[in-house]
């Protein structure tokens, strides 16, 4: 057998190692109970096993590993893990067999008539007599392959259930405290969301859950490392890898991973890949960022947009007090002359508690309070307005005695009496030097200083 | 800023604050109270922000239970002066 094939007829079959047996096998045995042969020899009789064994042996040594096309059908999948199909075109068919250490790694089991390439060695099941291929890969021949088809199915699945829908989305937290990280803990991705985050918001405490990102069973490992972090005390979770072919980020791809996902209690920001890879858990994901740094900067705030936030916060607090000051003043403007007093008095405390206050206040604030308190002043000089100096103003004159007492009426007046007349400008000095005057009907015209002089009614 | 409360919770009583003191239902003592009250949440909350230095952790264990200080596995042996 120089070229390698095997005469079944005329060599002897091959032993168990899968060399041809030296001691001449079952023919020569037969020679050595009948040494004087007849005419007619024997025929020489092969068990089933030899020749199963030698057609096998024969197929796997002639023939090398080969690629196969043809539509598939009847895809069974069994409990064992093996798969069982067959590959047809018009005219044949050839059974096939993925055992379960490459079947494993399919994404999906091929569809009913798909047309698939296989790659693997031709042998022969010798318990049955089968002739079949023995596969090791699978691809289809549609665009994107079996990965494509094993995405486009759990999308749509999930698409049914409503797990990619935009509406589900949630918010991310606009200061969160605590963030988890689902990452390979050698990974640029991870070193990447670090210096992110440390960059920007390093007050935040980053918990990370280590997991393999690649490889059969990471899809299981990351579902897992996103339901433990979700349980703890964070506030966003972020899953993180970096690029890598579509095998590579099959994981990213796999159900479970989707499920933690959409049962997470706290948003989950997907940081899977490039710019150009789309996973499932991107899709299911509340949002979806194009490389892990970008997932950082979408959970961290940037410490000066805090800043912003806080300084915006003080003016509004600056405002606040202002409005209530403004609302004081509105009602002061109701009230009386002697409300006007003691309401000045009460704005004359404010500003000096507000200045207290403003002591012992920075930046933004103080000058805030600054602003308040001259606003304060204003509002003063609005009440003095409405004050019975306004009324004088117009001509008329009130009478005080030396302690600043309204002189009101006749009675008010007794001779010799030494008193003033506060006029607009000023006061004038004024003496009761005739006798007792007449009281006269009382005045009741509400032009009289003492009616106008009630601050609210003057205007 | 008190850390077991978090900027979120500091800033959310900061906010509330303002919204109180645009009602006009408070009494002057009140209004300033909690106007110094919010001063002071933004003072500790800016000094929290200058100071803080970023903390990262990992969950140890099969089931996560345990927390410890994050290194990068291999870390340690770079450490060990082996920067060749």
């Amino acid at each position: 057998m120089s070229d390698g094939t095997l005469d079944l007829f005329r060599d002897a079959p091959p032993g168990d190692d899968g060399e041809p047996r030296r001691d001449g096998g079952p023919r020569a045995s037969a020679q050595r109970r009948e040494p004087e042969a007849r005419s007619l020899p024997v025929p020489h009789v092969w068990t089933v096993r030899e020749v199963n064994r030698a057609v096998r042996l024969q197929l796997e040594q002639t023939l090398p590993q080969l690629w196969v096309g043809g539509e598939v059908t009847n895809f069974r999948r069994q409990r064992s893990g093996h798969c069982y199909f067959t590959l047809k075109d018009d005219t044949a068919q050839l059974r096939c067999v993925m055992f379960r250490r490459e079947a494993v790694r399919l994404p999906v089991d091929p569809e009913e008539g798909m047309t698939l390439r296989v790659f693997g060695g031709l042998t022969l099941y010798e318990a049955r007599g089968a002739f079949q291929l023995v596969v090791s890969k699978v691809e289809a021949e549609s665009e994107g392959g079996m990965w494509k088809l094993a995405f486009d199915r759990l999308r749509s699945l999930l698409d049914a259930e409503g797990l990619t829908d935009p509406g589900r989305k949630r918010a991310l937290p606009a200061f969160p405290n605590r963030v988890g990280i689902v990452s390979s803990p050698t990974s640029a991705a991870l070193r990447d969301i670090i210096a992110v985050v440390g960059r920007r918001a390093p007050w935040v405490r980053l918990l990370v859950r280590s997991t393999r990102v690649q490889g059969q069973g990471a899809g299981e490992e990351i579902a897992a490392a996103i339901s433990t972090l979700a349980s703890r005390d964070v506030d966003v979770v972020i899953v993180a890898r970096g690029g890598g072919s579509i095998e590579d980020l099959w994981g990213f791809n796999e159900e479970p991973v989707a499920r933690a996902v959409a049962a997470s209690p706290v948003p989950v920001v997907s940081g899977v890949g490039h710019e150009t890879d789309v996973t499932i858990c991107d899709l299911v994901a509340d949002l979806r960022a194009a490389t892990p740094s970008a997932a950082a900067e979408a959970v961290a705030p940037d410490r000066k947009a805090v800043t912003r936030v806080l300084e915006g916060l003080g003016q509004r607090l600056g405002k606040g007090l202002a409005a209530q000051a403004r609302s004081r003043r509105w009602r002061l403007d109701q009230v009386g002359d002697t409300l006007f007093r003691r309401g000045r008095r009460r704005l004359v405390a404010s500003r000096t508690r507000l200045d207290t206050a403003g002591a012992r206040m920075s930046g933004t604030v103080r000058s805030r309070i600054r602003h308040e308190s001259a606003r304060l002043a204003e509002a003063a000089a609005a009440m003095e307005a409405l004050s019975p100096l306004s009324t004088l103003s117009r001509g008329y004159a009130v009478p005080l005695d030396d302690e600043g007492r309204l002189l009101r009426g006749v009675r008010d007046f007794t001779p010799g009496l030494d008193f003033r007349l506060r006029v607009v400008d000023g006061n004038v000095p004024c003496g009761v030097t005739g006798p007792a005057a007449d009281a006269a009907a009382p005045v009741t015209d509400s032009a009289a200083p003492e009616e106008t002089g009630s601050i609210g009614h003057g205007s | 800023m008190e850390a077991e409360q978090g900027l979120d919770a500091t800033l959310k009583r900061i906010e509330a604050i303002v919204a109180a003191l645009d009602s006009d239902s408070l009494g002057l003592d009140e209004a300033l109270a909690l106007f110094e009250e919010g001063v002071g949440h933004l003072r500790r909350a800016q000094e929290f922000l200058a100071m803080a230095e970023l903390r990262v952790e990992e969950l140890i264990g099969r089931g996560g239970e345990e927390v410890r200080e994050f290194r990068e596995p291999g870390q340690g042996d770079r450490d060990a002066g082996d920067d060749s």
